[in-house]
């Protein structure tokens, strides 16, 4: 009974990613910030997993990892240190310790979710499964999804 | 230790356009402790910095951006940057705040402030990329709109995902009009004409990149707060009236339950096509999406997109534009009023003064002291292509637009005759959206705000219309009596939020609560009355500022218009008369412990630790 609990529980999280809603998104950043402040403690959008595009009026778009839902792993494919894994869990994480900031990564990624400052990559590592973006965000524009 | 280990950047930067150069000054924490941040700064920087006493428009006049102290922390609500000079409309002290990320982004590249003199030879902007500043050619960029303006530049500058922060300037910046707007992400920094400014020092636009952390002190602290206070905000009633209906949301309530929306350049208190410009008309026909400013969790932002007879988009409109181009030209047509909105925007002029400088217009029109011909459309009240025309006219400073550009004082003086008898405004600021004649306390805060008629430096409007706020439980809005002291209180307590760079939306909830969240962000909490003592020395410091440019007890007097009575509704009847006028002066100067004159006295400065101003 109780290894059925834990393995449905590690079935959901496999299947699970942050999907945005763009027409809801008003462009605070306040997904930014918490995605910081989580993490590290500190604010800095660049080291953000979630980056909001401020486009114009009427566009706002929230940019986040679909943890291979929506792509084909291209920064796993891209990256020439081995510094990105999909872990058992099912996220896409980046090893610090491999990193070096080379930035083959960002430019191979199609969802624009995983970003370079001062030679390290950051992206969207779901909170570890309970992503705080989403349950910061007043405007509904961030589901966590099922693939 | 303070400015160390908290949120601040720690560091002024210092442009002359002349000599294009930067320099960086470190600031300390008796200094941060004493004046907190953004407004803060800003007072004490204009103060110390120039001569209030020369021309708006000379080299040496300053421009201070300063992003308010929780400005780019986690702090709910915390987005706000000001604009700080001297007014060219006004004469007098001038500041502007918005929400635009410019702030935000600052306090990333490290500065707690930005002080801009002098004048670029040719036209220009500045790029502020860190510890790195230059100042670029903009010939390419000359005439062309705010937001044309931002987009050149985003691009031109950076890259994917490295975006800068632009706040930039439209056409009527360039050709000096007395109201131009800044533009910042669509957000205005709109009252008193620092767009102008920017234009007369050939500054274009400041774009600004920023890599740093930011930090607190307490950063656990900072979390747990943001957490608290965000399911506070978000199951707060104000939350689905502002996400649906914005600023404009109590606008039936303002104007049939009170009957204090001015309408028709003063003429009445009650606009009867109000239905047609409220936002619970015109919210679900017209709005795709909510807009907000950095940081905010109740969005009252707008994204308004228009089709058909206009085209365009904007964020927006805003209650005070419902009004300065909606009920005060009499127009009761929300496209007209929305496009009417969006120009202002794109041109960067300040849609309040635009407003009352057309509704003025209107009404000598009607009162046959200008002709058609004079105008050069038929500028009846209500005729939305005729506003709309007329914008234009000033954006670009075109027949009777050159003059209207003057904004509503210099045009009645222009005009003379009887024009002076339609023109509104107190200070030679065009006033927001509040018909003080039944609202006495803001008639009173019309007079005493630096910038001249404002709603922001008290926001007394809804204490003074609902009775209540804060410590205060039964103000009666129709009554002169004993409006000195709440409205000093409330000028102080709300420099606090300017200084903190916290939304005054977000009033209710916090009111002066800082003590947590200001220990959380630099390692030292402030009670509310120590918070209200630096209000206090903020606002004494504008002052002094307005003192040295020639401020005169005997120049503030509120305009004619006021002291008719309102012809209808809720609030008919109400005026403020001229013994009113004094008595509510003569009541604010004493709570203030300023002298009959108006002038602080030596012990108040003493007290406050701002003596050396006055010297």
């Amino acid at each position: 009974m109780l290894s059925t609990i834990f393995l449905n529980k590690i079935l959901i999280i496999l299947l699970m990613y942050v999907k945005a809603i763009p027409e809801n998104c008003s462009g605070c950043m306040v997904c930014e910030t918490v995605c910081t402040m989580e993490h590290f403690g500190v604010i800095n959008r660049y080291k953000s997993g979630i980056r909001i595009e401020r486009k114009s009026v009427t566009e706002d778009i929230p940019h986040v990892c679909s943890q291979g839902n929506e792509c084909n792993y291209e920064c796993i494919a891209a990256c020439k240190f081995d510094a990105i894994e999909k872990g058992d869990d099912g996220i896409v994480r980046v090893i610090e310790e491999k990193c070096v900031g080379c930035r083959m990564c960002e430019l191979a990624c199609p969802l624009n979710a995983i970003h370079i400052h001062e030679k390290m990559a950051y992206k969207c590592d779901l909170c570890g499964g309970e992503p705080k973006c989403v349950k910061y965000c007043s405007q509904n524009a961030l589901q966590l999804v099922e693939g | 230790m303070y400015v160390e280990n908290g949120c601040y950047g720690g560091k002024i930067l210092f442009i002359d356009l002349e000599k294009e150069e930067g320099k960086r000054q470190s600031i300390g924490d008796s200094f941060a402790l004493k004046y907190l941040g953004g407004d803060g700064f800003g007072a004490y920087f204009m103060n110390k910095y120039m001569d209030p006493s020369i021309d708006a428009f000379s080299p040496d006049n300053i421009i201070v951006i300063a992003p308010g102290l929780l400005t780019g922390t986690i702090f709910p609500t915390a987005g706000k940057v000001a604009f700080f000079s001297k007014s060219p409309l006004t004469g007098r002290w001038a500041e502007a705040f918005s929400g635009g990320s410019i702030g935000f982004i600052l306090k990333q590249a490290g500065y707690d402030a930005v002080i801009i003199k002098g004048k670029a030879k040719k036209l220009s902007y500045l790029v502020i990329k860190d510890d790195e500043i230059v100042i670029k050619d903009a010939s390419h960029l000359a005439g062309l709109t705010t937001r044309e303006t931002a987009e050149i530049i985003k691009k031109d500058e950076g890259k994917q995902f490295k975006e800068f922060s632009v706040a930039s300037i439209g056409p009527a910046g360039e050709k000096l009009v007395k109201f131009a707007s800044i533009d910042s992400d669509e957000r205005q920094f709109g009252r008193a004409g620092i767009g102008a400014v920017m234009g007369s020092k050939n500054l274009k636009a400041i774009a600004v990149y920023g890599s740093k952390d930011i930090k607190v002190a307490k950063p656990d602290k900072m979390y747990e707060l943001f957490k608290q206070y965000y399911t506070r905000m978000i199951n707060h009633p104000s939350f689905q009236d502002d996400g649906k209906y914005g600023t404009g949301e109590f606008l039936e309530w303002m104007n049939s339950q009170k009957g204090t929306f001015p309408t028709r350049n003063w003429r009445e208190g009650v606009f009867e096509d109000r239905k047609k410009i409220d936002p619970y008309y015109w919210a679900p026909r017209y709005v795709i999406k909510n807009k907000a400013c950095v940081q905010c969790v109740k969005p009252c932002g707008k994204a308004f997109v228009l089709k058909g007879k206009y085209d365009g988009m904007l964020d927006g409109v805003e209650y005070e534009t419902l009004f300065a181009l909606g009920g005060n030209c009499g127009v009761g047509d929300i496209e007209a009023v929305a496009k009417a909105n969006e120009l202002c925007d794109l041109y960067g002029m300040d849609t309040i003064s635009t407003g009352g400088v057309i509704g003025f217009v209107m009404d000598l029109y009607e009162n046959g002291l200008l002709s058609k011909e004079d105008i050069g459309v038929d500028a009846k009240f209500g005729n939305g292509d005729a506003m709309l025309e007329l914008i234009e006219k000033i954006a670009k400073r075109e027949g009777i637009g050159d003059i209207m550009a003057e904004g509503v004082a210099a045009m009645a003086t222009k005009l003379g005759g009887d024009a002076a008898k339609y023109a509104v405004h107190v200070g030679k600021m065009e006033p927001p959206a509040y018909d003080v004649r039944g609202i006495k306390g803001m008639a009173l805060a019309f007079m005493t705000s630096p910038r001249g008629a404002c709603h922001l430096r008290s926001a007394a409007y809804a204490l003074e219309l609902t009775g209540k706020f804060w410590k205060y439980e039964s103000v009666d809005r129709l009554s002169s009596k004993n409006k000195g002291q709440e409205i000093a209180d409330m000028e102080n307590f709300m420099a606090i939020y300017d200084a903190l760079g916290v939304c005054k939306f977000s009033r209710g909830i916090f009111l002066l609560n800082f003590y947590d969240a200001l220990d959380a962000a630099i390692g030292r909490g402030f009670s509310e009355d120590e918070l209200l003592k630096i209000g206090e020395r903020i606002h004494n410091l504008k002052h002094i500022f307005n003192i040295k440019a020639g401020w005169k007890r005997e120049d503030v007097k509120l305009p004619e218009k006021f002291r008719v009575p309102i012809p209808e509704g809720p609030s008919k009847g109400s005026y403020v008369s001229k013994e009113e006028e004094k008595e509510m002066l003569d009541n604010y100067f004493k709570a203030r412990g300023w002298d009959k004159k108006g002038v602080p006295k030596k012990e108040k400065l003493e007290e406050l630790e701002i003596e050396e101003f006055m010297e």
